[in-house]
């Protein structure tokens, strides 16, 4: 557990965090030609196994901009008619792609910090024919009800939070029960030094 | 992490390394490295 007080003296750094994290992937999806820590676009979508047909059918603004650290569909298992959450939907690929698999009769719901990802989601899944509705909220309080969800979809987002505990707890909240995750996330073995932990720019790649 | 999703009630929780997940900037990529940084897959289930 947490302990209260050092969470509150890590608030205005929690600020900081929040804020690098809202410019970095807003450059990424602003500007995939450029170079960032981590491997993004069709290079990474390619490096973590997605479907080739998939990318194929991907709109071309989504792919550039994936920032994902790994395939969350690999072991998702989504059925048509199923209602998934997308926590940190970004430029949308992955819940394009979920919105492919669960169809017309199922609901893909994108949650992001930035308003401007949202818009981008929601225009990227329009130009393929499907729906992605995104709403702008923290992970750390999920703007939905409780059991909302049969699936929770994330790639590469948790880590960026300063209150994973929370985090984890609010997808706990919106699954229905016997729904289920598939969240592919970046973990150290080790714990960060506090100079990694201050770097607001590390912290957010 | 895994321990978080055991503490938020999810059963059957799995992990599995990403293969091939590395930082594209090397000095990013060494230092990660170093801490033991990998990317991950989970999946786990809310009890019906």
């Amino acid at each position: 557990m947490t302990d209260p007080s050092l969470v509150d003296a890590q608030e205005p750094l929690e600020g900081v965090i929040k804020d690098e994290v809202f410019r970095m992937y807003q450059e990424v999806a602003d500007h995939p030609e450029n170079e960032f820590h981590f491997f993004h676009g069709r290079a990474a979508a390619e490096m973590f196994g997605y479907d080739a047909d998939w990318l194929a059918r991907a709109p071309a603004g989504a792919l550039a901009s994936f920032a994902g650290v790994g395939n969350p569909h690999e072991r998702s298992a989504l059925q048509p008619g199923e209602t998934v959450v997308d926590l940190g939907a970004g430029a949308g690929l992955d819940g394009i792609i979920a919105s492919w698999q669960v169809g017309p009769t199922g609901r893909v719901i994108g949650i992001d910090l930035n308003p401007a990802m949202c818009l981008k989601a929601q225009a990227h899944a329009a130009e393929t024919g499907s729906t992605v509705e995104c709403h702008e909220g923290r992970m750390e309080e999920i703007p939905l009800p409780d059991e909302t969800a049969d699936v929770v979809l994330s790639n590469g987002v948790i880590n960026l939070s300063f209150r994973k505990r929370r985090v984890i707890k609010e997808i706990f909240r919106v699954l229905k029960p016997g729904g289920r995750i598939s969240i592919t996330d970046i973990v150290s073995a080790r714990q960060l030094s506090q100079s990694i932990v201050n770097d607001p720019k590390l912290w957010a790649s | 992490m895994f321990g978080l999703f055991d503490d938020a009630g999810f059963t059957r929780v799995r992990s599995t390394v990403v293969p091939g997940f590395r930082f594209k900037k090397e000095s990013t990529r060494n230092a990660a490295e170093g801490y033991g940084v990998k990317a991950v897959l989970f999946t786990a289930l809310k009890p019906a």
